[in-house]
């Protein structure tokens, strides 16, 4: 109970700190603004307004959702160090796991108060373009696209919370970006890697496949659930599960290097 | 002062690697220093001599090179003695978001404590500081820095520790501050609690502490009861005495060297 309590405290500091940050609210203006031009965007187009709103509401929520992510993730642990306040806490009893588990509880709660306004955001600029349009009908879909989203930040924060154990906010931010991008590569790799005459980019290639969780599969889902096609179960369950699975050994590695590390 | 050992420290070393041709950089040098329960130990020294390192040592945010440490029976950062441990770190920043309140309130269930009994504890603890009430639910950044070394102050009591770190508890203080700051050592000095702390400002050492340690080079160079130095005058034989120990060690690292 005692652990869970720090961790929870950890958890609460961090998502407040987050939420009190106005860069947030920049980011949540920006993206709401980006939205609303899916009706300049949607009025070009016969018929598919409310489509096009979609495509484009939940594409920057995942792409400003993303950012916010990456660039509060990889600071995570080195603003505690810069601001000394890491003395407070491992100054009293508290373990390396439930410091970062509690770090990535309190940014994970931001961003899914972030990705839930975003998304408040999108259903009703939906209504307010087509009052009748069957938005309780497309509800679940959409919030089932929106799911898939916050299930990519949250790998994506897992990320860019192992690398700010260790390293400068500019390279964790590079390294995490580097493998969002390569994550959503998916099947090219493969295809990339077949084409290949060298062995070792062919063994390098499918090695990043089978390593890295398939992002462009996820996305591929998401698109499909907001054509309220319902996705194969086998593969939705796998990449989730694969995904979790990775949130879970990310976090454990970013606890064993900031176990070993000295507070200087 | 009932005399028992709480904290031991024997032929204690550390390095420190440089980040320019990662040069090894000796911070502590075989230290041994002792501090009984109930006492207020004040370590001495220039900058550099290695104050800062020992207490984070002694807190387990650091990893001896080599030494033995005891601290309440135990092992530094050891979760049962932690429990038992205040710190106020050198320069505070602490958490610019947060308020006095809530920033008390973080540093009680980081030690698990029951938040209802807490919450009282910590109300207590801020007037105890002196930080008025209409201060308690302002976020930090508009503190002055004095605000924040009492507030700093406070969440070291959250735990009502047995042993008390306080580095440079007085820096950057006002001469009311400093003496707003003495004032709550000797109430915590009368409650029986054994406290540690750095300072470069001999008069409030002088007024404050039963024993000193001097360290310079990363070695204690002379430890000595405040009564014996200055038998209750001025901080001006406390001065001399460190100017003296300091200067006898410059001249002895010379003939080592």
């Amino acid at each position: 109970m005692t652990e869970l309590q720090a961790t929870l405290a950890i958890a609460l500091n961090t998502f407040r700190e987050s939420v009190r940050d106005r860069v947030l609210y920049a980011f949540f203006i920006f993206a709401c603004l980006i939205t609303m031009l899916g009706i300049v965007l949607g009025s070009l187009s016969i018929g598919q307004e409310i489509r096009i709103i979609e495509d484009l509401g939940l594409s920057v929520i995942a792409i400003i959702g993303g950012i916010i992510t990456v660039f509060t993730g990889t600071t995570l642990v080195y603003k505690e160090l810069d601001k000394r306040t890491i003395y407070v806490i491992f100054s009293k009893p508290v373990t390396s796991w439930q410091f970062i588990l509690g770090k990535y509880l309190g940014l994970a709660a931001c961003i899914i108060l972030v990705t839930a306004a975003m998304g408040l955001f999108l259903v009703a600029l939906i209504w307010m373009v087509d009052p009748l349009h069957q938005i309780q009908l497309h509800l679940p879909w959409l919030g089932g696209a929106l799911g898939l989203v916050l299930l990519e930040l949250l790998f994506v924060l897992a990320i860019a919370t192992f690398f700010s154990t260790f390293s400068t906010p500019i390279m964790s931010v590079i390294f995490t970006l580097s493998i969002w991008f390569i994550g959503h590569l998916g099947s090219s790799l493969l295809e990339l890697s077949n084409m290949s005459q060298n062995q070792m980019a062919k063994m390098i290639l499918s090695g990043i496949y089978w390593i890295l969780p398939d992002l462009a599969g996820l996305t591929r889902i998401r698109l499909e659930l907001t054509y309220m096609q319902p996705p194969s179960q086998e593969i939705l369950s796998y990449l989730v599960s694969y995904i979790v699975a990775y949130v879970v050994l990310l976090l454990g590695a970013a606890a064993v290097v900031n176990e070993r590390r000295e507070f200087p | 002062m009932s005399g028992e050992d709480v904290i031991t420290v024997r032929g204690l070393f550390k390095d420190r690697v440089s980040n320019f041709l990662r040069k090894r950089i000796r911070v502590l040098d075989n230290l041994d220093l002792t501090v009984r329960r109930g006492e207020t130990y004040g370590l001495l020294g220039p900058n550099g001599a290695g104050k800062t390192t020992t207490i984070k040592i002694l807190l387990g945010l650091l990893r001896p090179d080599r030494g033995e440490i005891n601290l309440l029976g135990a092992k530094p950062g050891d979760h049962t003695i932690l429990k038992k441990i205040g710190f106020l770190p050198e320069n505070p920043y602490f958490y610019s978001h947060l308020t006095a309140n809530e920033f008390l309130d973080f540093a009680s269930q980081l030690f698990g404590l029951d938040r209802a009994k807490s919450k009282e504890h910590n109300l207590e603890l801020l007037k105890r500081v002196g930080l008025a009430e209409e201060w308690a639910d302002r976020p930090m950044h508009q503190y002055s820095k004095g605000m924040l070394q009492r507030l700093g102050i406070a969440q070291s009591l959250v735990n009502d520790p047995e042993i008390l770190f306080l580095d440079e508890p007085m820096s950057g203080l006002d001469p009311i501050g400093r003496k707003d700051v003495r004032e709550i050592l000797s109430t915590l000095k009368e409650e029986g609690k054994t406290i540690f702390f750095n300072s470069h400002l001999l008069p409030d050492v002088n007024e404050v502490c039963d024993r000193i340690g001097i360290m310079h080079h990363g070695r204690l160079v002379a430890e000595e009861s405040i009564a014996n130095i200055s038998r209750g005058e001025s901080y001006k034989a406390l001065e001399d005495f460190f100017l003296a120990k300091v200067e006898e060690k410059k001249e002895g690292g010379d003939k080592d060297d």
